[in-house]
């Protein structure tokens, strides 16, 4: 199934299809799809194999390819002593939130900043930017503080969904992104919707959104990844074990269960968003692709 | 800069206002606010979030770093934190480890990307299903992947995984975790495995907007593979490149998770000690939050310091 | 509609989103303490999790006995993982006012939640009254809890560490199964004769990460009569020829003999997972580690057998001991705090009910017959009923623990601010543990003034 893509990379076609040049495509696709399978593949091979072997067979030497007596009992205890479906559906809870306050509200201000220009536009893009430079862990310990006691209204976020969600729509990267899409749509587009006679939010809703599909999906990928990579903050604010996250779950009870049932749960947790990421694999590869990100 | 979707889009970005556009002349002071209210509107949510979560947060930090609260009791203190801080011993180690880290991580979680997204992008097959093994890994929870790693490739026995490859290859096997100077290299490579398949897609995206007809004039130079990627490759992909640098850089900084759960916290000898971890420690170990406030605001310069310098280097290229 | 209402719609949309998201998370308030009907609800943590089967059951059963004979209390129970108090979630829960109305801590925790001001006194709250045998529970204890002459918690258990071993390597190494090893230069030698078996088995097993560490530096430095910080708790004061001692045992163990096994930085559930697949032979630890084994970590109670912690010369001449209790949030109604009181003495301080339950307990895979909680006065009523329920009961071969018992240390609580020193003790642990060329002297001397400098911060 050779598929000519057309487009000229680093090494020309024709060099390709030619006596050495083919051989040496062939035997490094090979080598490369070998390598590539053990190692990326071998691991998680090894990881759900692993979770089967008894707590003798793990510390044999050498460690044996397959399991002796398979111990399904692993997998039934990670998801039943973990509160794994817990732990799944809250982390695709914060992240569908994730994603949908991000959209609204990053989308909205990049719209404005784009194409309304407010006055002060510019210096509130500014102070927006400048906590580009500033990694989440600078701001981890006062932001925890703040949303304990939030400023003015006084009450606590803790285990609350929105200590996730609020946090993450302030991502200057999101609203950068959309502001440079939405630059890019021409004013006259614009300027003729607004002669119909449309408001703002017309314009936005039928206009400019239905243009701007791929960076909103890559604002979303964004959103989910960023929620599930997300390790010490929701464990920081979200410290009981109904709110937890599926990482920080595995991790508050790895400490007091067995290794391989702790590795059976990391099977478990991995399925879900696994069998997501085959189904869409090719919407989010072509929006990572496509959506705006350039050389 | 590297992000942008239709081209010649660049030119709004710093303009003052808006032009009114053509055939609306009835510009009155109370249209004018109205525009700039609705303006407003629209940005009001994200506004108050980044106010609430990010602004105050970066304010206070500095107020808390110079209080001390005991018993419900807040009071001024100075340059104390500080001094508290500068004086633990973990805090050397912990940056000396931290910078370690980050140029590890540059030389293996950088440049690997890059050079598999180049590999990848030449092959004509079995594209898609190399692309999502790379990626296979960042599917994976954080802590799954590392609880892999730990448990299994790292055991310092011969029954772990990376040992019984080495030693059926005939090579010495490794302490991995458990020896101060393999610590830094072994989080390297668990967390390079984990999160290298975004960094070679948005690196294949960017491979696939180089014009050929540059590789081809290239080639009739007589440039051969290496100078193509020295002279087309990575000029046209400089920005993102320029890009990724920073983002990764600032990332590595805040190194937390992996040594929490590989090393168990500071792992052997204090190796594994991050500075992230260290105001992780400070601020739920040990109690003291405003020392891990000025941690954050020590942390805070030395990453502006970077930023500086970033600025200054890639402002020079462009 | 005009344009410039449909502008204000929007706006007012986008300001009225953001305000009701936020005035959904101002809904959760926990003052709903009495309720219409007049009954009194308190929350209640570290109920068992889902792993321990057995032991969230009794908690369950507990708690629907008890508010059956006390219609007017509502119990409702949390669970905060498998380690009730996990140092960081803790701390987070007290800075973010979270913990529940009755909330577990160590007895180690009584300044950090002070500092926090989260606990409220219960001094005129405890007594025969609320808790039937409050005069019964030994006196230490509710000093520990207490500052400046108030009660802040309610002692729900205490124990001392000893020699934890395997008695099934034990047999198989040729070692006497009754006759624990007394000093350490015994253990080293039974360690290196256990480990002589082979197959990945540690003859001695210690921790060295995640603060057990330190722990564990604490109760080896108290068997050689040391101490970790000066009376004054002002200056650390293990820099010495005690801890050095500590220290040079175990290196000696693990690379002069290699008898300690190759995995290192263990924590507690690590060496427990190894433990409960029988690759290790000794440990030091409290009875009760035998029961995480079983319940937790898939091991037989049969197999483990516990003596009292060695000496280097001759007996230890210290142990450490610790133990747990249950403080009461600030500002809950006197109501609410006599409601926990009652909760806390039907379930955790009444022979015959709750952990006292050993007739409910014996045919459960839950050992009766530990030397374990030591809560009441040597001689009151509460502690002969108490033995005597669990002799009757006992599952476990109470000759297991007979070394242990018969053979009393002198028992030391741990220092003031032990968290924090534990996070500077696992350095020095895992240095010995991990690196063959360790310096002992280095190590400690970093230690110490790491310890030094937080004491004085701490002020």
């Amino acid at each position: 199934m050779a598929q000519d893509s057309g487009t000229r990379t680093l090494i020309s076609q024709a060099q390709l299809r030619r006596g050495p040049g083919r051989a040496i495509y062939w035997t490094l696709l090979a080598v490369v799809i070998i390598g590539f399978t053990l190692v990326f593949l071998g691991p998680l091979y090894w990881m759900v194999t692993g979770a089967l072997k008894s707590g003798q067979e793990i510390a044999q030497t050498p460690p044996s390819l397959f399991p002796q007596e398979p111990q399904w009992q692993n997998y039934a205890d990670a998801w039943n002593n973990l509160a794994l479906a817990k732990l799944l559906f809250n982390t695709f809870y914060y992240a569908t939130g994730a994603v949908l306050f991000q959209l609204v509200f990053d989308t909205a201000a990049a719209y404005s900043l784009s194409k309304l220009r407010p006055i002060f536009g510019n210096a509130i893009l500014g102070l927006m930017l400048a906590t580009l430079m500033i990694p989440a862990m600078v701001l981890i310990v006062p932001q925890y503080v703040t949303v304990i006691d939030l400023p003015i209204l006084h009450i606590s976020l803790l285990d609350s969904p929105f200590a996730i969600w609020l946090p993450l729509v302030a991502n200057a990267f999101n609203i950068f992104l959309l502001k440079r899409f939405f630059d890019s749509i021409p004013e006259d587009l614009m300027a003729a919707a607004l002669m119909d006679g449309a408001t703002p939010l017309r314009t936005l809703w039928s206009i400019i959104l239905p243009m701007s599909r791929p960076i909103l999906g890559v604002v979303s990928i964004f959103a989910v990844t960023a929620v599930w990579k997300d390790f010490l903050w929701p464990k920081l604010v979200m410290p009981s074990p109904e709110t937890r996250t599926v990482s920080v779950g595995i991790y508050a009870f790895a400490g007091g269960t067995p290794m391989n049932v702790v590795i059976a749960a990391s099977v478990i947790a991995a399925i879900p968003t696994v069998i997501i990421f085959l189904i869409f694999q090719r919407n989010i590869m072509s929006g990572l692709t496509t959506g705006g990100l350039k050389g | 800069m590297a992000i942008t979707s239709a081209p010649g889009a660049t030119r709004a970005a710093g303009r003052p206002a808006p032009s009114p556009p053509p055939g609306q002349r009835r510009t009155s002071l109370g249209r004018k606010l109205r525009d700039n209210l609705t303006g407003h509107a629209f940005l009001i949510g994200a506004v108050l979030c980044f106010a609430v979560f990010s602004w105050y947060p970066m304010i206070r930090g500095i107020v808390m770093s110079f209080q001390r609260t005991r018993r419900g009791e807040t009071t001024w203190v100075g340059w104390d934190n500080y001094l508290r801080i500068l004086d633990d011993p973990s805090f050397w180690t912990a940056w000396k480890n931290t910078f370690y880290f980050t140029l590890l991580a540059l030389i293996l979680g950088y440049a690997v990307p890059f050079f598999v997204a180049i590999l990848l992008n030449e092959f004509r097959h079995a594209k898609g299903y190399l692309r999502i093994l790379v990626y296979l890994p960042v599917m994976l929870p954080p802590a799954s992947a590392l609880f892999l790693f730990k448990f299994y490739a790292y055991d310092p026995s011969d029954a772990g995984l990376f040992n019984a490859i080495l030693k059926a290859l005939g090579l010495p096997t490794s302490q991995w975790m458990q020896s101060p100077d393999m610590t830094m290299p072994a989080m390297v490579i668990a967390s390079t495995w984990m999160n290298m398949g975004s960094a070679v897609l948005i690196y294949l995206a960017a491979l696939q907007n180089i014009p050929g007809e540059l590789y081809e004039a290239a080639e009739l130079d007589g440039a051969g593979i290496w100078r193509r990627i020295l002279h087309v490759t990575i000029p046209q992909t400089r920005l993102i490149l320029a890009l990724l640098a920073m983002l990764q850089i600032v990332a590595t900084m805040q190194l937390f998770i992996e040594p929490l759960i590989l090393a168990n916290g500071a792992g052997a000898e204090d190796s594994a000690t991050s500075v992230a971890y260290l105001i992780y420690q400070h601020g739920f170990f040990q109690n003291d939050l405003n020392g891990a406030a000025a941690l954050g605001v020590i942390m805070l310069v030395v990453l502006a310091g970077f930023s500086a310098v970033y600025l200054r280097l890639t402002a020079k290229q462009d | 509609m005009s344009v410039p209402q449909y502008r204000k719609a929007a706006a007012l949309a986008l300001v009225t989103g953001l305000g009701l998201s936020l005035a959904a998370c101002s809904t959760k308030s926990d003052d709903a303490s009495n309720d219409a009907s007049g009954k009194v609800t308190i929350t209640v943590d570290c109920q068992p999790v889902g792993a321990q089967k057995e032991l969230l059951q009794n908690w369950n059963d507990d708690v629907a006995e008890f508010q059956r004979q006390n219609t007017d209390i509502v119990i409702k129970s949390v669970s905060v993982g498998e380690q009730c108090n996990n140092p960081p979630d803790f701390t987070a829960r007290l800075a973010g006012g979270t913990v529940t109305d009755v909330f577990y801590g160590y007895m180690t925790d009584l300044q950090q939640v002070l500092d926090s001001g989260q606990a409220m006194d219960i001094t005129e709250y405890a007594n025969k009254d609320t808790v039937p045998t409050w005069d019964s529970v030994d006196p230490a204890l509710k000093e520990v809890f207490s500052d400046g002459g108030k009660l802040y918690a309610v002692p729900v258990k205490n124990y001392s560490m000893g020699l934890v071993y395997n008695k099934v390597l034990f047999q198989q190494a040729g070692l006497d199964v009754n006759n624990p090893p007394k000093t350490w230069a015994e253990v080293r030698d039974a360690a290196k004769k256990i480990s002589a078996l082979g197959n990945g088995i540690a003859g001695y097993a210690e921790y060295s990460a995640g603060n057990t560490g330190g722990w564990h530096f604490t109760s080896l430095l108290y068997s050689q009569g040391g101490q970790i910080l000066t009376p004054d708790g002002k200056k650390a004061d293990f820099n010495n020829a005690m801890g050095k001692q500590v220290l040079q045992n175990l290196k000696d163990m693990r690379y002069g003999d290699n008898s300690m096994g190759d995995r290192q930085l263990l924590q507690w559930g690590d060496l427990l997972t190894n433990a409960g697949a029988g690759k290790v032979g000794m440990f030091i630890g409290a009875p009760d580690t035998t029961q995480a084994i079983v319940s937790q970590f898939q091991g037989k109670f049969e197999d483990w057998a516990m003596g009292p912690l060695p000496g280097q010369d001759g007996p230890a001449k210290g142990t450490l001991g610790g133990g747990e209790g249950y403080f009461f949030k600030k500002d809950l109604s006197p109501e609410q705090v006599k409601a926990g009181l009652k909760w806390i003495a039907y379930q955790k301080l009444t022979p015959g009910k709750g952990q006292f339950d050993y007739a409910r307990a014996k045919p459960q895979n839950y050992p009766v017959g530990l030397p374990q909680p030591l809560l009441f006065t040597n001689g009151s009523d509460a502690q002969k009923q108490e033995l005597d329920l669990r002799k009757t009961n006992a599952n476990v071969d109470t000759a297991n623990f007979a070394v242990f018992e018969a053979n009393p240390v002198p028992i030391k609580g741990e220092p003031r601010n032990a968290q924090a020193i534990y996070a500077v003790l696992d350095a020095a642990m895992s240095g010995v543990l991990t690196n063959p060329n360790a310096n002992i002297d280095a190590l400690l001397k970093t230690a110490e003034d790491k310890v030094n400098q937080l004491l004085a911060a701490e002020g």
